[in-house]
């Protein structure tokens, strides 16, 4: 169930031109822009940690915005009602739809790859490939999982769409995506801790520049999860909240 | 004077209406902290990697901080009155509609300007960057320029709003291609020279130019030329939003496509 209604989500995410040119061609403008900077920065060699690092960047964009708004999205089209009526966990119902806004997220990292690579010739040389590939499936997964979280919590925000804009570059620099946790003044360390996009980061650059993949894919595994009992018990208090005020289609 | 009040206070009532259903909040998180963060990556990106000192980055980054009002402002300045239904209203009045246009865009300049005035204060007070405050007028009137272009540059995009069909796409690349094209964040003797050349006919890139030279002390005389340049760009990007106001209505007239989404 899980699998099928990801695939659904993910398609109908994919049928959206406005949802893949954001996940496509923006990921693709800040990856050229992480290139003419690691240039300037006379870091040459770092070429594809920065590729790697913009496209992370995407994940993240489209599941903080993908996630944030997925049951507002429901709401809009007007399938909530629908899609919580349905015989099961809240979480089995959303969690298809986080899950997908990652998956889609992932056209960021394989757009600014092959962008690198035909573009700026920078050679796809990961130190771990097959680790790479199972660091960047669970990295979707975790921030999927996180998503659930971020849904679940959203939607008793008014103003939740002002929240998702302003934690775009918030988790993109303490995360360590493109600029490295230890530039960033201490108190900064404790958040990025417990940030499964700062283990999912950390392993996909682990993967391609070498170092201890598993550990970091490991911890980003073991923080999603949390979010997602989190996630779930949140989206189940959500649900039974606004079954009692009879608020679930209000926004 | 008519024209005047048609600029100034038709574009005052439909920037307030905007608030009406839009909340301080929504202005805080988007437009003052957005931008704020955006600045403090680039700015620590920058400084990992040894690209420029502080200032390129701050004051470059406020001034490009007025984008997100001023270009998503200007789309939507045509591309709400499209969606809620009223552009046909709009385009009913016997009054010019090319001057409610160009008047709907002043007030996002303003709000840009506020919004570059409050990311260079805070980010400056954050990272200590010191500004002489000689330098201060001068630094206002380039982000002022800055902000002004770019809602004419927001402008002409919404204008497309009135011939394709998903404006955002064109308003959210355009956003992003101007961090890069700019040279706010990479200095152009680091871009390929044709990524500087398109720059040179894009808002921002004179009056950040500008900004920076003022906030390095540099006299009035040394910074006026890039703060006219950007003055150029804002007024073919308000000669070009026009235009494209005035074909594509009546396009949309001669094909009844107006109402079509």
């Amino acid at each position: 169930m899980l699998l099928l209604g990801t695939l659904l989500h993910a398609k109908q995410i994919s049928r959206s031109p406005f949802e893949l040119a954001i996940a496509m061609i923006v990921p693709i403008v800040q990856a050229t822009l992480a290139v003419y900077l690691f240039r300037s920065g006379a870091e040459q060699h770092r070429l594809l940690e920065a590729a790697v690092g913009a496209g992370v960047m995407g994940v993240w964009s489209s599941v903080l915005f993908g996630s944030g708004g997925a049951i507002q999205n429901q709401r809009w089209q007007g399938t909530l009602e629908m899609i919580m009526l349905a015989p099961r966990r809240p979480v089995l119902v959303i969690l298809p739809i986080t899950v997908a806004t990652g998956v889609t997220g992932a056209y960021s990292l394989l757009a600014t790859l092959a962008w690198g690579r035909l573009l700026y010739g920078i050679r796809l040389d990961f130190v771990h490939p097959a680790a790479f590939v199972v660091a960047a499936v669970v990295c979707v997964l975790a921030l999927g999982m996180f998503g659930l979280l971020l849904a679940s919590t959203f939607v008793l925000l008014r103003n939740a769409n002002a929240l998702a804009n302003t934690l775009e570059y918030p988790i993109w620099l303490v995360s360590g995506m493109l600029v490295p946790i230890t530039v960033l003044p201490a108190w900064t360390a404790p958040i990025a801790a417990v940030l499964p996009t700062t283990w999912g980061a950390r392993a996909l650059r682990e993967a391609t520049t070498g170092g201890p993949v598993w550990p970091s894919v490991g911890i980003c595994l073991a923080i999603s999860l949390v979010c997602l009992i989190l996630g779930g018990f949140a989206l189940t208090y959500v649900e039974r909240r606004a079954r009692a005020t009879a608020t679930l289609a209000l926004a | 004077m008519k024209t005047l009040r048609l600029i100034t206070v038709g574009g005052v009532i439909a920037y307030r209406a905007l608030f009406n259903w839009t909340r301080p909040s929504v202005f805080i998180g988007t437009l003052l902290i957005g931008p704020l963060f955006q600045l403090l990556f680039f700015a620590y990106l920058g400084r990992q990697l040894r690209v420029a000192d502080d200032r390129f980055y701050i004051v470059g980054n406020a001034v490009l901080a007025a984008t997100l009002a001023c270009v998503f402002g200007g789309t939507l300045a045509v591309g709400n009155e499209r969606r809620f239904g009223t552009l046909g209203h709009v385009l009913l009045s016997p009054r010019s509609r090319t001057v409610v246009f160009l008047g709907r865009a002043l007030p996002y300049a303003g709000n840009g300007l506020l919004i570059a005035a409050f990311t260079l204060s805070v980010s400056a007070l954050l990272l200590g960057l010191r500004i002489p405050v000689g330098a201060l007028p001068g630094l206002l009137l380039a982000m002022a320029t800055g902000s002004l272009a770019c809602s004419f540059f927001g402008l002409t995009l919404g204008a497309l709003g009135l011939r394709f069909r998903d404006v955002w796409v064109i308003s959210n690349v355009a956003v992003a291609l101007l961090m890069l094209l700019t040279g706010v964040n990479v200095p152009s003797s680091g871009l390929p020279g044709w990524m500087v050349t398109i720059g040179n006919y894009l808002p921002i890139t004179h009056a950040a130019e500008a900004a920076r030279r003022f906030a390095a002390g540099d006299s009035f005389a040394a910074a006026a030329p890039e703060v006219g340049r950007e003055a150029l760009v804002g007024l073919a990007y308000a000669v070009l939003a026009a235009a494209l106001l005035k074909i594509f209505e009546l396009e949309s007239r001669r094909s009844a496509s107006l109402e079509t989404l």
